[in-house]
C-alpha cells in the first residue's frame, strides 16, 4: 500500500486507499449515499406511491359515479379514502419534489456531493418504511379515520383498531425522513455552493430547493408532534385530545393543519422553481427577473403556513385569528400573480419550441392558476363557510396538487430525465397524455366545483339522489378516469425512456444552470473541474468564452434560435 | 407592430366574447353556478360575498389564460425567427402590482364587512314568533343585540343524526326530535350546537353557512328564515362509517304551527313518560329480601 503521493496534495478528492469492491447493481443502488443515486431511489419510489394514490382515487371515483352506490361497504370506502390523502400529499408528491432536489440542486449550484450523503439515504429509507407500514395495514385493517385522523375520530373509543396506530407510525417515519432530508439540503446549499455561486445566481429551482427545505424542517416537527401526541392519547392512556377529560381536539386540528397547509406551500414552491426553470431554456430568453421571481417564492413560502387557520372557519376560533388567516391568505395573490406575470414575461418575445417539458410547465401554470383563484375565493372566510369542505374546495386543492407535482413534476422529468439517463423522454406520447390529463383535470375541477357549490361535502362513501348531483357526479367520474389512464401514460413513457429512451447529447437543450456543465448521467463526483460563477446563466458565459477562442461553434443541435451568440439584452420598465 | 395589434384585438375580443357570454347566460348560470337560493339575511350576505369573489376569481383566470393563450400562439419558434430578448428593469413590477394589491385590499376588507354582517343576529320580524323570554347567553362569534330575542334551541350531533332541544321545560326534560328542526318563519333563531361524540358540521345552505359541532363545546349560529318550507342540508365533518348517511332537515312553519308542534310533542312525551313509569309500576321487581 503505497501512501498518498504528490496527487493527493493537489487534488484531494483523488485521493483513494484502494479501488472498492464491485457489489451487485441492487445492493450498490439501495446503499450508494451518492445523492443521485437517492434521488432517482425517491423518484421512483413516489412514482409507484403515485400509482398508489391514483388507483384509490379512481377506486373512489367508480363508487361516487351513480347516486346511493353499493358497490362498495362504507367501511371500505373510508379505508382508501383515509390512505389516500397521505399517499398523494406524504408519500407521492413531496417525495417527487425531493428526488428531483436531490438528484439536481446539488448540481446546479456546482457541489461535488451533499454535506451528510448517509442523511440524506437515512431519509429516503424512514420514508420508504413509513410508506410500508401504512400499506403494510392493509393486511390485517387499515385506518378508517379520515384523511387526516382527526380526533375524538381516532381517538381509541371510536378507532379501536390498530390501523390508525399504523397510520401515525408510516406517516411519522415519512415525515421525520422529510425532516432529516431537509436539514441535509440546507447545509448542502448553505455550505458547498461553487465559488461565485451567490444566492442571487442560485436557479430558482435551487431556491426553491432551499426554501421547500426550510418548510419542511418547520412544518414537518409541528405534524411529528401532533402524530406523537396522539399516539400516547392510543397507546399510553393520554388525554391530549380527549373532550371528555378536558382535552382539546382542536389543537391537533391546528397542527395538522399547519403541516398540510406547509406541505401545499412545499408542492406550490417546488412547481414554481421547476417553471422557471423549464420555461427560459425553450424559449430562448433568460427568465424575466430572477430576483423578482425568487422573493415571489419566499413570500410565498411565508405567507402560505401561516395562513393554516384559513382551512378551520367554522371552527370556534377568536375572530382576530381567522382575520389574520384570511389576511396572509388572500395577500398570497400579490407573489402568486407576480410569479405567473413574470412567466408570461418570459414567454413574450421568446421562440417557444413546443416540446413536451415546457408545455408540461405551462399546464401546470394553467392548473395551478384556476386551483389558486378558487382558493382565493374561498379564502374570504363568509365565502369559506359556504364552500369549506365541500366538493369545490376539494377541486382547487386538487387542481394545485396535479398542477404542481403531476404536470410540474413531468414537466421536470421531461426537462432533467436527459440529465439523469442521457436519454430524451418521448415527446409525442408525452403531449397526448398532457392533454388527456389536462382535459380530465379541467373537467372534474368543473364537475366538483358545480357539485359543491350545490353543497356535496367531501369524503361521503355515496351521494343521494334526486338533489342535481348525479350528473355532475358522473361527469367527474369519467374526467378521472381520463386524467388517470394519462398520468399513467406518462408514467410509462418515463419508465420505457429510462432504460431505453432516445440518446442524447450531454446538453440536449442548451440549458444555462450548471447542472448542463456535467455529462450526462454525472460521474460520480459530478465536476472534474468546478467552474468559477460569474453570473446566473454560468453556462452561457462558458459557451460564450469557448466560442471567442473557437470560432468554428455551433449550435448542439440544428435548431433554430439555439445560436443566442449576441443576445441584445434590453430591460422594460426601467 | 401589425401581429402586436392582433394579439391586442385578440385579447379585447376574447374578453368582450366572455362578458358577452356572461351577461347572456347570466339569469342560466345563476342557477346552475350559484348556491341554491338563500331563506335567511346571513345566507344572503354570504351568497353576496361568494358572488363577488367568485368573479374576481372568474376574471383572474381569464386574464392569465388569455395571456397565456396569446404568448403560445404568438411566441413560437419558426425559421428566421430570432428571440425579443428582455429583462426586468427597476420598476417592472409596479404596474402588475398595483392591481393585484389593489384586489387583495379590497377583497380583504370586504370579506371582513360580509363576515361582521353575517354574524350580526337580526330580530325577529312582525310574523314570527312573538318575545321568547329566554336570557342570552353571549355566544362566541355572534353579536346579539338584547331587542333581538330569538329562539334558543340546542343542536346535538351525535354519530349519525342531529337531535334538537326546544326552549320551555325543565333541563333534561325538554321538548326534542331528531333528524328534522321545526322552527316558526320570520323568527330570529339561535342554534346552540354540541356534540356528544366526534366532531359534526352543521350546514342548511339555505340558511346560512357551516359551523362546527365540537364535544364539550358550545358553538353558536344563527337563522331567520323569510319563507315557510323544508330546507335541507347534510353534516360536512367526516364521522365515520354512517357520514354520508347524517343529513339534517329544518321545516320552517308559522308561528302558531310551530306552538302547535310544541304541544303536540309536550303531550307525547308525557304519554310516554306516563306509559314508562305505568310498566314499571306494574313489572316492578319482587322486594328483595332474605
Amino acid at each position: 500500500m503505497t501512501p498518498p503521493t504528490a496527487v493527493g496534495t493537489t487534488r484531494p478528492e483523488a485521493v483513494t486507499e484502494s479501488v472498492p469492491r464491485r457489489r451487485q447493481g441492487w445492493i450498490e443502488r439501495a446503499t450508494s449515499t451518492d445523492h443521485k443515486s437517492v434521488g432517482v431511489l425517491y423518484i421512483g419510489a413516489a412514482l409507484v406511491f403515485g400509482v398508489a394514490a391514483l388507483t384509490a382515487l379512481v377506486v373512489m371515483r367508480v363508487q361516487l359515479i351513480v347516486p346511493e352506490n353499493t358497490t362498495m361497504d362504507p367501511e371500505i370506502f373510508n379505508r382508501i379514502l383515509s390512505s389516500f390523502a397521505v399517499t398523494g400529499v406524504v408519500l407521492f408528491a413531496i417525495p417527487l419534489a425531493l428526488g428531483l432536489i436531490s438528484y439536481i440542486s446539488p448540481l446546479q449550484v456546482g457541489a461535488r456531493g451533499v454535506a451528510f450523503p448517509r442523511l440524506n439515504l437515512f431519509s429516503f429509507w424512514l420514508y420508504v418504511a413509513g410508506g410500508f407500514t401504512i400499506y403494510g395495514s392493509f393486511l390485517w385493517r387499515p385506518s378508517e379515520a379520515g384523511f387526516g385522523a382527526l380526533p375524538p375520530l381516532s381517538e381509541p373509543l371510536y378507532a379501536n383498531t390498530n390501523g390508525v396506530d399504523a397510520w401515525i407510525v408510516g406517516a411519522a417515519l415519512a415525515i421525520l425522513g422529510f425532516v432529516c432530508f431537509a436539514v441535509n439540503m440546507i447545509v448542502t446549499l448553505r455550505n458547498m455552493r461553487a465559488p461565485g455561486m451567490a444566492w442571487r445566481r442560485v436557479p430558482p429551482f435551487t431556491w426553491a430547493a432551499n426554501l421547500g427545505s426550510y418548510l419542511l424542517v418547520i412544518c414537518g416537527p409541528v405534524m411529528l408532534a401532533a402524530l406523537v401526541m396522539l399516539f400516547i392519547d392510543r397507546q399510553f392512556g393520554g388525554v391530549f385530545f380527549d373532550p371528555g377529560y378536558d382535552g382539546a381536539p382542536l389543537l391537533y386540528e391546528h397542527l395538522a393543519w399547519f403541516f398540510f397547509t406547509g406541505a401545499f406551500t412545499f408542492l406550490v414552491v417546488f412547481a414554481a422553481g421547476v417553471i422557471s426553470d423549464v420555461l427560459p431554456p425553450f424559449s430562448r430568453k433568460p427568465l424575466f427577473s430572477q430576483r423578482a421571481v425568487a422573493a415571489c417564492m419566499l413570500a410565498i413560502a411565508i405567507l402560505g403556513p401561516l395562513a393554516w387557520m384559513r382551512n378551520m372557519y367554522t371552527a370556534p376560533i377568536p375572530t382576530a385569528f381567522l382575520v389574520f388567516a384570511m389576511m396572509c391568505a388572500i395577500a398570497l395573490t400579490v407573489p402568486i400573480g407576480l410569479l405567473i406575470f413574470n412567466w408570461i414575461a418570459t414567454l413574450w418575445g421568446g421562440i417557444l419550441q413546443a416540446r413536451a417539458a415546457p408545455l408540461y410547465a405551462i399546464g401546470a401554470i394553467s392548473a395551478m392558476t384556476i386551483g389558486l383563484a378558487g382558493d382565493l375565493a374561498w379564502s374570504l372566510i363568509p365565502v369559506g363557510w359556504q364552500m369549506e369542505h365541500t366538493t369545490a374546495a376539494q377541486g382547487s386543492t386538487i387542481a394545485v396538487i396535479v398542477g404542481a407535482s403531476v404536470l410540474g413534476g413531468f414537466a421536470a422529468l421531461h426537462y432533467w430525465l436527459p440529465k439523469i439517463t442521457g436519454r430524451l423522454m418521448g415527446d409525442g406520447l408525452g403531449k397526448v397524455a398532457l392533454v388527456a390529463i389536462l382535459l380530465g383535470l379541467y373537467v372534474f375541477e368543473l364537475m366538483s366545483f358545480l357539485a359543491g357549490v350545490k353543497g356535496q361535502p367531501v369524503d361521503v362513501y355515496k351521494f343521494f339522489g334526486g338533489e342535481g348531483l348525479d350528473g355532475y357526479n358522473l361527469a367527474a367520474s369519467i374526467a378521472v378516469f381520463v386524467m388517470a389512464v394519462g398520468i399513467l401514460l406518462e408514467l410509462g413513457n418515463a419508465a420505457y425512456s429510462y432504460g431505453r429512451g432516445v440518446v442524447t447529447g450531454h446538453d440536449p437543450w442548451a440549458g444555462s444552470t450548471l447542472e448542463w456543465y456535467a455529462t450526462s448521467p454525472p460521474p460520480i463526483h459530478n465536476f472534474d473541474v468546478v467552474p468559477d460563477v460569474r453570473s446566473a446563466e454560468p453556462l452561457h458565459d462558458i459557451r460564450r468564452a469557448i466560442r471567442g477562442r473557437t470560432e468554428a461553434w455551433r449550435p448542439p443541435t440544428g435548431r433554430p434560435g439555439t445560436e443566442r451568440s449576441t443576445p441584445e439584452t434590453r430591460t422594460v420598465g426601467g | 407592430m401589425a401581429s402586436r395589434k392582433t394579439a391586442r384585438r385578440l385579447v379585447i375580443s376574447f374578453a368582450l366574447a366572455g362578458i358577452a357570454l356572461a351577461l347572456l347566460a347570466a339569469p342560466a348560470g345563476a342557477s346552475i353556478l350559484g348556491p341554491t337560493a338563500g331563506h335567511s339575511p346571513n345566507a344572503d350576505d354570504i351568497r353576496t360575498a361568494y358572488w363577488v369573489a367568485i368573479v374576481i376569481a372568474a376574471l383572474l383566470i381569464v386574464a392569465v389564460h388569455a395571456f397565456l393563450i396569446v404568448a403560445l400562439l404568438r411566441f413560437r419558434a419558426r425559421r428566421g425567427r430570432s428571440p425579443h430578448v428582455f429583462t426586468a428593469g427597476a420598476r417592472a413590477f409596479v404596474r402588475p402590482a398595483a392591481p393585484l394589491v389593489a384586489v387583495a385590499v379590497g377583497l380583504f376588507v370586504f370579506g371582513i364587512v360580509m363576515m361582521t354582517r353575517a354574524r350580526d343576529v337580526q330580530a325577529t320580524g312582525s310574523e314570527g314568533l312573538g318575545a321568547d323570554s329566554n336570557l342570552v347567553a353571549q355566544v362566541n362569534g355572534l353579536s346579539i343585540p338584547p331587542t333581538s330575542k330569538p329562539l334558543n334551541i340546542n343542536v346535538i350531533g351525535q354519530r349519525w343524526l342531529w337531535r334538537f332541544e326546544y326552549p320551555g321545560g325543565r333541563p333534561g326534560d325538554r321538548v326534542f326530535s331528531y333528524g328534522q328542526l321545526v322552527v316558526p318563519v320570520d323568527t330570529a333563531v339561535l342554534l346552540h350546537l354540541t356534540s356528544t361524540d366526534v366532531t359534526h358540521r352543521w350546514f342548511i345552505p339555505a340558511l346560512g353557512g357551516q359551523v362546527d359541532a365540537l364535544p364539550g363545546q358550545d358553538v353558536g349560529t344563527w337563522f331567520r328564515a323569510d319563507e315557510v318550507g323544508t330546507y335541507h342540508g347534510q353534516s360536512m365533518s367526516f364521522s365515520g362509517s354512517g357520514f354520508a348517511a347524517m343529513r339534517a332537515w329544518v321545516r320552517v312553519v308559522t308561528p302558531e304551527e310551530y306552538q302547535q308542534f310544541i304541544a303536540d310533542k309536550r303531550e307525547q312525551l308525557t304519554a310516554a313518560q306516563d306509559y314508562v313509569q305505568k310498566k314499571l309500576n306494574e313489572t316492578a321487581p319482587p322486594a328483595v329480601g332474605p
